[in-house]
């Protein structure tokens, strides 16, 4: 547990230095600009439209971090070959493995606050009163992105850095959309099409089940325990890619 | 040899820049808006999530006030209006803005029976939203051209008395309404409902209109009161007696 955790710090201060943050900042300058700008064209209902966008912009924001530097968190120790000297330490491959996940999960989470919190002050000058629903929306958009960030480094054992943020992003917008898939399909008469897309719809996770942007504009209410449920499920999912990187990684030759 | 190949270089790369301004700046700043644009149909985001839809229809009403703002003052003609508003409201069922907005929108292009359609849409999805039939009675009042309005509005009107968060008014206006549309059971009912919820002012006012409404004969009075007893709290019931037998 010590050197997953030292693992882990470690990660979160090379992320950190890579000045990872500064996603807050222009998240921020890019919420204050579509603020001024959506005030003067929405007829009255730029608060609805901040928190709505808004919660958009933290889910890509947050995506192209997932993505791009969980694709490159493992691979980068490869290919420098700093992952001999680590390995050269007491560190197992599986421990590896996770205390980078955990790192990368700290910085998405002070990365994911930092917005979520800049967005909640925001909301809160324009629509004149706190949104707590926000802060809701934001922990689930990190369950979400953890579930990204977990598929994509499992992605990254078996190929390239830059296919695997480009996979992971396919799994978050699959994740999204997988009953838009199946419906789809289900208009043509492909068999083919048929089968692939309820295979997307199993294998996929089904991120869209947590995601409560519309209740947060009153589209419908939150339902507390269908969301907890379905947090539970996608933990499961994220620990499974995780064992699956770590058994692959494992057996992998440097 | 090689200061050949640069000069060559260096004039196609000023040929290119000199296209590109030249093409930059004849390039028109604005289409040309047109009064026709493409909305699809709402069936096919059908299976998207409550998100997303919430989101596609935040998208396609940033749209719509651009087409609305576009073409309102220039070529008066808002063809696709109905069906943008009519998508983002059924994409985002309780935007209620949009609903309100668009109906008034409506008015615009010399349709107000959309925009009755609309208000009712809307009342159909937020049934506790005592704004919509207000403004659906707002709509009966103003546009409809039959003997009937003052009775339609003042049942749209009646409906919004009943919501919680409506204005002090609304039961006045209604029973007002219902007067003047010869309603006579029916306004007496909502003057009642005016003198239990109402201030002293509102009391008043109903008082006025009840002695109108109420038949001038003692027997008969006392009748027609009677059969508002279940309307009228029983602590309130004394106070409602002396108020409308003022002067028998």
């Amino acid at each position: 547990m010590r050197r997953v955790a030292a693992v882990a710090v470690n990660t979160f201060r090379e992320t950190i230095r890579d000045r990872i943050l500064g996603v807050i900042i222009l998240f921020a300058l890019a919420m204050i600009v579509a603020s001024l700008w959506l005030a003067s064209i929405s007829l009255g209902q730029e608060g609805r439209m901040i928190k709505d966008f808004g919660l958009v912009a933290i889910s890509l924001f947050g995506l192209i971090v997932a993505a791009f530097v969980a694709a490159s968190l493992v691979r980068k120790e490869v290919d420098k070959r700093t992952v001999f000297i680590i390995f050269s330490k007491p560190v197992s491959r599986s421990e590896f493995i996770w205390g980078k996940f955990l790192g990368l999960a700290a910085t998405m989470f002070v990365v994911l606050m930092g917005m979520t919190a800049f967005l909640f002050a925001l909301a809160w000058i324009v629509a004149h009163g706190p949104q707590g629903s926000l802060l809701v929306a934001g922990l689930l958009i990190y369950l979400q992105l953890l579930v990204v960030m977990a598929m994509t480094m499992l992605f990254s054992t078996l190929t390239s850095a830059i296919l695997a943020s480009v996979w992971g992003i396919c799994v978050y917008a699959a994740g999204q959309l997988s009953h838009n898939v199946l419906s789809l399909s289900r208009l043509g008469h492909s068999g083919v099409t048929h089968v692939m897309s309820r295979v997307v719809f199993y294998v996929v996770p089904n991120l869209s089940a947590i995601d409560v942007r519309g209740a947060v504009v009153g589209e419908g209410a939150m339902s507390h325990t269908s969301i907890l449920a379905w947090s539970g499920y996608l933990v499961a999912y994220l620990v499974v890619a995780l064992f699956a990187a770590t058994w692959i990684f494992a057996r992998k030759e440097f | 040899m090689g200061r050949l190949r640069n000069v060559a270089a260096l004039l196609v790369v000023c040929a290119c820049v000199a296209a590109i301004v030249v093409y930059q700046s004849d390039r028109p700043a604005a289409a040309r808006p047109n009064p026709v644009v493409f909305v699809p149909s709402s069936g096919f985001y059908d299976s998207f999530s409550p998100s997303v839809r919430a989101t596609l229809a935040d998208v396609y009403w940033l749209m719509a006030i651009q087409y609305y703002g576009e073409h309102v003052n220039s070529d008066h003609r808002l063809d696709s209006l109905p069906s943008m508003v009519r998508l983002v409201t059924t994409l985002s069922p309780h935007f209620t803005e949009a609903y309100f907005s668009g109906a008034f929108a409506m008015i615009d292009i010399g349709r107000p029976d959309i925009a009755y359609g609309l208000l009712k849409k809307g009342f159909a999805a937020n049934p506790h939203d005592w704004r919509f039939p207000f403004y659906l009675g707002f709509f009966a009042y103003t546009y409809a051209s039959n003997a009937q309005r003052y009775r339609v509005a003042a049942q749209w009107y009646a409906k919004s008395a009943r919501l919680p968060g409506r204005p002090d008014y609304v039961p006045r206006l209604a029973a007002e309404l219902a007067t003047r549309g010869g309603s006579t059971q029916t306004a007496i009912d909502l003057w009642t409902q005016v003198w239990v919820n109402g201030d002293k002012y509102a009391r008043q006012k109903a008082v006025t209109a009840l002695d109108r409404l109420l038949p001038a004969d003692k027997i008969a009075r006392e009748r027609a009161v009677a059969g508002l007893q279940q309307m009228v709290p029983h602590a309130l019931f004394t106070q409602f007696l002396a108020d409308v037998f003022q002067g028998y």
